[in-house]
């Protein structure tokens, strides 16, 4: 019988959250949603949903999310991803891995596609920022989610999000070109219920009409 | 104007805008006021128990509400509830398995949670060395299978001809005899959703948003625990983001969401990270396996013999009975099997797609393709020379049995007349070219279900029952159906699923949905129509008040009599009825104990084997399959590609090996493998229209798991005829075949 101590900490190896260090990550910040342009995107439940700003280190943030203007007190340590879930109420974009790992939380950050769990809020200060919840018009579809539901891109959707963020991405960055191809540059986006060939006929139709 | 039937049509999906919108809400994404987050702490230590934990410091760190462990613990009952494991936590100083829960912080955020997690300090006591080795620990023990909640055909069962003394004999007195062992590594769901609970009380009642295979069973099992009546518990699942069997238990993490809940007077947010899934969530188990085959020279069966040794996890949650497919899926005058759990001290196991057959379907059909190889039979005409007509092991025929025509039509579809038998013979550059083919059977049941249907008084009608749409197709399984049944436009049915409040549905589990499902929603469909006519006679203010039931007619959402026409909204809004609503409940019955009843596939892929790297790729796969009646193309398509492509990572990519001291060590989506887009060609799937009207009316049998059944047995026959090599231990990785 031996006896020791050990930290709890989960997982093995380097984290984001030993890399950031935590002195510096003790606090809670707010969101404050602009309201200059209250959309349908921010329900009215915003304000009750955040907790009130008790910490310190908290950094201004701003950003535009689907072209709306976003302020924000933010925590240092939260991520895009988070931020976008659990501050503006965008839960569209899914949470699969919080690593890097699976693709489920692609956005576009000033026309590119990132892995949102690896951007901290903080860093993406002043950027633009596209989420599924920004790609139709009004009622009219992307052209990439209408593919998606035409060749059943998905089947329970927990990827979906991020597929088509990246699939709209490859198209504009002419990755598009061969079913090879669009393999190869959708290959960071992970599906468990494994819709890999209906996503390349999806992208495949969606590039014809998206040129 | 006639509407036409959508049954067996390419359908999009009802849910499709919600999806590919971000609008559908899944557990993590519920919006409730007011919530505090949690964060797990898990063990250190794989067997031992926990002598201290300090939590002042995790107490003390900002926005921290809360911190529980065995020493603060949470009020939960170990003996109510069918829970997936078979301990509470928190309750004891325990150690059971690596990465148990042994805590949990709740504060303000999630950050602040997760990181005052890491705080927690714990002292424990190492007590012997965990178990971890299936092949240490063999022969297991059988456990009658009934004896663990999984009543059914026996886990043991030996079936000798006339004549003959025992299974051995047997085989001795086979010309040609086969014995091969198999082995594989726990392998994990990974459903995209990792598993999340929002858990909100409100006066002593509880809603729960989780995703969930069977919210109603769901509910009960949490009530049991949380030692609250079942109806005090409402489970909402809207969504579900993969489930693959992951998701039918209620797990751990979720009780300690429900019970801090409960403690805090506050709702709580609790989403596992994806590593803690991949250990506190369930596993395909460890396996190993042997198979022995007995035939005569030209490779006709004379014996079937098969033997697993399972990983039991300590903690539950079910026996892994790998022989399903062996008792039943050649003609074979003598048959035996042992199918026996080996208890290790591993984190929990549970059922993964197709959890027994997939790794028993490996095993024999890769044997047959090796008896294939020792008789110089062709692997195809090989199973049709073994065809079974009636089960082996009971001696009943099949409700419907079309496998012998899916080989048939696959093998032409696919090209295998081109397939050279000499190992190695094809080569295309700096590649092995590789055909091998495989069947796939899957036991369909059906369960008791219910279901309502509703017209309402804006012209829609409403289907619902409490099954849940996993990615399945079920909520639009559910639309198709009703709409067929009351010959009205798919646009004007709404289907609701995904909440215990409903009609009772059955679980996600065993392809059973929409087996089970139809014949409800089509007997609701006509206990609803009668309950319109009978309005329809019987209120003053109907057109056709006084008459008699049986001169007004329903057809396609109007009622008629005498050259008089109504639509149902029409007369409900003439008597001032918002809705007419029937539930019924449908059940198997007699035919089940008189039939064999199961869903079939073949499989035939080809494989591309680098003669320098050894990297093995798919590069073609066709499957036929013979599900009786289908219900919607589309997701059919879909649900058998997703299959196959899970049989696919099962044979070259997934494996999540164990550690000496308990460590699942591939338990991130960097160190697990599953398959992605540039590992998957086009595949080719076809299905054969066998309405199974002995199964049920409707003739439409399970299917959501059948093509995870022998996939894996295909590819490693592929791998075979390209290089020679034959690969038993999954998956079949390049380092295995540069020899
Ligand atoms: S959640 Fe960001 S890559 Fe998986
Ligand atoms: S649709 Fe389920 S993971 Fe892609």
């Amino acid at each position: 019988m031996t006896e020791r101590e050990r930290s709890e900490e989960p997982g093995d190896g380097l984290s984001r959250r030993g890399l950031l260090g935590r002195a510096s990550a003790m606090a809670v910040g707010a969101a404050v949603v602009s309201t200059s342009s209250p959309g349908a995107a921010f329900a009215s439940d915003t304000a009750a949903a955040v907790p009130p700003a008790v910490g310190e280190h908290l950094v201004d943030v701003r950003l535009s999310v689907n072209g709306r203007p976003v302020r924000l007190r933010a925590d240092p340590r939260w991520t895009l991803l988070d931020t976008l879930r659990e501050r503006l109420e965008l839960t569209g974009t899914k949470k699969g891995c919080d690593r890097g790992q699976c693709g489920a939380c692609t956005v576009h950050v000033d026309g590119r596609r990132v892995l949102s769990c690896l951007t901290l809020a903080a860093a993406a200060d002043g950027s633009q920022v596209r989420t599924i919840e920004g790609l139709a018009d009004g009622d009219e579809l992307h052209p990439m989610q209408q593919a998606f539901i035409d060749h059943d891109g998905f089947q329970c959707g927990a990827c979906t999000s991020g597929q088509i963020m990246s699939a709209v991405a490859l198209v504009d960055e002419g990755h598009a070109a061969s079913d090879d191809e669009i393999r190869e540059y959708m290959s960071g986006n992970i599906c468990r219920c494994s819709a890999y060939p209906f996503i390349v006929d999806a992208v495949k139709a969606a590039s014809k009409v998206m040129r | 104007m006639t509407t036409t039937s959508p049954v067996g049509a390419e359908i999009d999906r009802v849910e499709g805008r919600a999806k590919v919108t971000g609008a559908a809400r899944y557990a993590a994404d519920q919006r409730v006021n007011g919530k505090a987050y949690g964060y797990l702490v898990q063990s250190t230590i794989g067997l031992g128990s926990i002598s201290s934990m300090n939590t002042a410091q995790a107490l003390a760190a900002p926005g921290v509400i809360a911190v529980y462990s065995p020493f603060n613990p949470l009020k939960l009952y170990a003996r109510q509830g069918d829970s997936a494991e078979r301990y509470v936590p928190l309750q004891d100083d325990k150690v059971r398995f690596r990465g148990q829960i042994i805590g949990l912080v709740v504060a303000e955020s999630f950050e602040q949670a997760r990181d005052a997690a890491a705080l927690v300090r714990t002292q424990y006591r190492e007590e012997g060395h965990p178990r971890t080795s299936v092949a240490a620990a063999a022969p297991g023990t059988t456990v009658p299978s009934d004896a663990v909640g999984y009543p059914g055909p026996p886990s043991k069962n030996t079936v000798l001809a006339p004549g003959v003394a025992s299974i051995d004999d047997a085989l001795r007195d086979s010309a040609v005899t086969v014995e091969s062992t198999f082995y594989q590594d726990p392998q994990n769901h990974c459903a995209m959703e990792p598993h999340a609970t929002i858990a909100e009380w409100r006066d002593g009642r509880l809603t729960v948003y989780v995703g969930a295979q069977g919210p109603q069973q769901y509910a009960a099992a949490l009530a049991g625990r949380l030692g609250v009546e079942s109806d005090r518990v409402h489970v909402v699942s809207p969504y579900v983001g993969g489930g693959f069997g992951g998701k039918y238990k209620v797990w751990n993490d979720a009780l300690v969401t429900a019970a801090a809940a409960r403690d805090l007077g506050r709702p709580v947010k609790l989403v596992v990270s994806r590593e803690q899934a991949f250990i506190l969530n369930g596993h395909r188990p460890a396996l190993q396996q042997t198979v022995k085959l007995g035939a005569s020279h030209d490779g006709v069966l004379n014996a079937v013999w098969h033997e697993t040794d399972s990983e039991d996890s300590v903690v539950g949650y079910c026996p892994n009975l790998p022989a399903e497919v062996t008792r039943a899926l050649y003609k074979t005058p003598n048959l035996h099997f042992d199918q026996r759990q080996v208890t290790l001290d591993l984190p929990p196991i549970s059922s993964m797609r197709a959890p027994w057959a997939t790794p028993g379907a490996f095993a024999l059909e890769t044997a047959m393709d090796e008896l294939a190889v020792k008789t110089g039979v062709d692997p195809l005409t090989l199973r049709l020379r073994n065809y079974a007509t009636t089960s082996p092991e009971t001696g009943r025929p099949w409700s419907s049995k079309h496998l012998d025509e899916c080989y048939r039509v696959g093998a032409e579809r696919f090209g295998w007349a081109d397939r050279s038998p000499v190992p190695g013979t094809r080569v295309d550059g700096e590649w092995l070219v590789g055909m091998g083919m495989a069947s796939g059977m899957l036991s369909a049941t059906r369960a008791p279900a219910s279901a309502r249907v509703r017209f309402r008084d804006d012209g829609t009608v409403t289907v619902a029952s409490a099954i849940s749409d996993l990615g399945t197709g079920a909520t639009t399984m559910l639309a198709i159906v009703a709409a067929d049944a009351l010959g009205v436009s798919l646009k004007t049915v709404s289907a609701e699923l995904g909440d215990s409040a409903l009609p009772p549905g059955v679980p996600a589990i065993g392809s059973i949905v929409t087996g089970s499902t139809v014949p409800a929603v089509q007997a609701a469909a006509r206990d609803a129509i009668t309950a319109l006519i009978t309005l329809a006679v019987q209120d003053a203010a109907s057109p056709f008040h006084g008459k008699n039931s049986t001169d007004v007619h329903y057809q396609e959402g109007r009622l008629e009599a005498d050259g008089r026409s109504v639509s149902f909204a029409q007369l409900l809004r003439a008597v001032g009825n918002p809705a007419v609503e029937a539930i019924a409940t449908t059940a198997p019955g007699a035919e089940t104990t008189r039939y064999a009843m199961d869903s079939f596939a073949a499989h035939f892929c080809e494989v591309r084997v680098n003669r320098y790297t050894g990297e093995p790729r798919v590069s073609r796969f066709t499957t036929v399959v013979d599900v009786g009646r289908v219900v919607n193309a589309k997701a059919l398509r879909s649900q058998l590609v997703g299959g196959i492509i899970f049989g696919i990572g099962n044979a070259l990519l997934e494996v999540n090996a164990i550690e000496d001291n308990g460590r699942l060590a591939n338990s991130s989506l960097a160190d697990y493998l599953v398959p992605v887009n540039a590992d998957i060609p086009a595949i080719d799937t076809h299905w054969l229209d066998y309405p199974d009207t002995v199964f049920s009316e409707f003739g439409s049998r399970g299917m959501g798991e059948l093509t995870t059944v022998g996939s894996s047995a295909a590819v490693g026959n592929a791998v075979y005829n390209a290089t020679g090599i034959r690969i038993r231990d999954l998956p079949i990785t390049l380092d295995k075949l540069i020899a």
